[in-house]
């Protein structure tokens, strides 16, 4: 394989690296936070794709043609917003009522939840059991760099992407917001003996996971152009992979994680000598096989000590 | 802030079945250090808790001040002027010691006035300056406790709230470790001191309370406490 092949693989492993660390990231802020695994995290990642989709024919049908930029930026913010609200909603009459039940009924409620969710788009969305065309709103022209083609859409998307990680960050480590999350998330009860509220930080972080799910579903609905109602089981499963083997509760092993399994995907597909259909498998073995080899993750850390 | 008393009136609280504290009622006295004594299992911790919101009552009343806190949840009950010390020191591993110490102001949006607070943490611990960008696991035991006072203070609250200080500390630093309080209080704070070390605690309380079997069985001012000999013996066995 020559070079020019080799980056472009890795350019188009970066772009759903990106995808998946932003997925991750959620799953790592809810476990962080409240000790639970939200299963419905793949479906809000869903919902925002629709969201974004309906946005963008409210857009059309509302004031005709509107300028690509626009509409990518209004469907982003509009999704974003929506999903952000949903989960915080999730947040509070879902997952805080069960605070004190075992973990094991907070992964079920959302996991009946997340069904709910799938099968409500897949009945009450327009033809909502088909694939959805998602608008081309990117700009469609390509440069190339020798023999290695750049195409716009994905140089943006890819932007978007790091900068919303690079946001959390930010985000997580210099705002009172992120530290009155990573404070809840080491000792809640000491946090709210600070004055820290515990249930606004943790509809603040339910909020912040799901708007970034959000994110997530419209990058991959402009990537690929197409949305379709079960794309949230893949992908929370991916990012719930994601999250485990970077160390669930760990932010930055959350975005790793995303990127590993993206390098294994394109691995999978593209270096090994199977059938391109089974990167999945590859990449979802191999995530065992990481399993094996550091079952905590691999920014392991005590889980006293999180996020 | 300024000092702020505190007005516990037939508290009741339990877990599950059992109630740990029945019927205990308790003033601490604005500008005061008001200690709390009593062995293992007297619910003194669990009384600490109470006041701060952390295990709601069953019945009963807290006032401070003037506001009834009855009820609040923590972070409203700080909001009203409590400052905690928790028991175990309870830093958060994981945030630098600046950023521990901007827990305790957490409340605060005024920027300068967290840096001003801060500097004057820096300036009774200067050990904590030294490491203020090290993550706070990482400090020595007695480095913990600085750091976990300095935290309550941030707040600037009127009533500070000390649960077993002295607790895994050196006999050296624990001496220390009250010499603080007492300066503390000294600054115009009062004091809830939540201890087990009965002669250091009365030495620098004015007044206090003995708790045993979540009753109060004793109370009085520090003098008349030591003057119970036979009561000291009888709870806490020396």
């Amino acid at each position: 394989m020559d070079l020019a092949l080799l980056a472009q693989h890795a350019l188009n492993g970066a772009m759903l690296g990106v995808i998946y660390a932003l997925v991750a990231v959620g799953f790592t802020l809810f476990f962080g936070v409240l000790d639970v695994i939200k299963f419905s995290h793949g479906d809000v990642v869903m919902l925002g794709a629709f969201t974004g989709l309906a946005t963008s024919i409210g857009l059309s049908s509302a004031f005709g043609s509107v300028p690509p930029w626009i509409a990518v930026i209004v469907i982003t913010l509009t999704a974003v917003a929506a999903m952000a609200l949903v989960g915080a909603l999730m947040a509070k009459f879902l997952v805080l009522p069960l605070h004190k039940a075992p973990t094991l009924n907070v992964l079920l409620i959302t996991l009946m939840a997340g069904t709910v969710i799938r099968e409500s788009v897949r009945l009450f969305y327009p033809q909502g059991s088909n694939p959805k065309p998602f608008p081309r709103l990117l700009p469609d022209g390509a440069v190339n760099l020798g023999r290695l083609t750049l195409r716009f859409d994905s140089a943006i998307l890819l932007a978007i992407g790091v900068i919303a990680i690079v946001g959390v960050h930010l985000l997580i480590t210099r705002t009172r917001l992120g530290l009155a999350i990573r404070a809840v998330a080491q000792d809640p009860e000491t946090a709210s003996a600070m004055g820290i509220p515990f249930q606004a930080t943790v509809l603040a972080t339910f909020a912040l996971g799901s708007g970034l799910a959000a994110l997530a579903g419209v990058v991959n609905g402009l990537y690929y152009s197409e949305v379709n109602f079960s794309m949230g089981l893949l992908l929370g499963a991916i990012g719930f992979s994601a999250a485990v083997i970077g160390g669930l509760g760990n932010v930055y092993g959350a975005i790793l994680g995303g990127f590993i399994f993206a390098a294994l995907q394109t691995i999978g597909a593209v270096a090994l000598p199977i059938a391109s259909a089974y990167k999945d498998v590859f990449a979802f073995g191999a995530v065992i096989a990481l399993m094996a080899w550091k079952p905590a993750g691999l920014l392991a850390e005590r889980s006293a000590e999180r996020v | 802030m300024k000092a702020l008393g505190l007005e516990i009136r037939d508290l009741t609280v339990g877990y599950d079945r059992a109630d740990v504290l029945s019927g205990v009622s308790l003033v601490a006295r604005p500008g005061e250090i008001t200690c709390l004594l009593g062995a293992n299992g007297s619910g003194k911790s669990t009384l600490a808790r109470a006041i701060l919101g952390l295990t709601p009552p069953r019945a009963g009343t807290i006032r401070l001040g003037e506001t009834d806190i009855t009820g609040l949840p923590t972070h409203r009950v700080v909001a009203q002027g409590i400052g905690a010390i928790p028991e175990g020191r309870r830093v958060f591993p994981k945030l630098s010691v600046r950023e521990n110490l901007r827990t305790g102001a957490y409340l605060v949006r005024d920027h300068a006035l967290v840096a001003s607070r801060m500097a004057e943490v820096y300036r009774v611990f200067p050990r904590l300056q030294e490491r203020s960008d090290q993550l706070a696991g990482t400090l020595s035991g007695g480095e913990q406790a600085m750091l976990s006072i300095g935290r309550g203070l941030m707040g600037s609250p009127g009533l500070l709230i000390i649960d077993e200080p002295s607790l895994g500390l050196s006999p050296r630093f624990v001496k220390e470790n009250f010499q603080v309080i007492r300066r503390i209080n000294e600054s115009g704070v009062s004091v809830l001191l939540v201890e087990q070390n009965v002669h250091q605690t009365l030495d620098v309380a004015h007044r206090g309370y003995v708790l045993s079997g979540g009753r109060v069985v004793a109370e009085g001012t520090a003098d008349e406490l030591k003057r119970h000999p036979e009561l000291v013996a009888a709870y806490f066995g020396h």
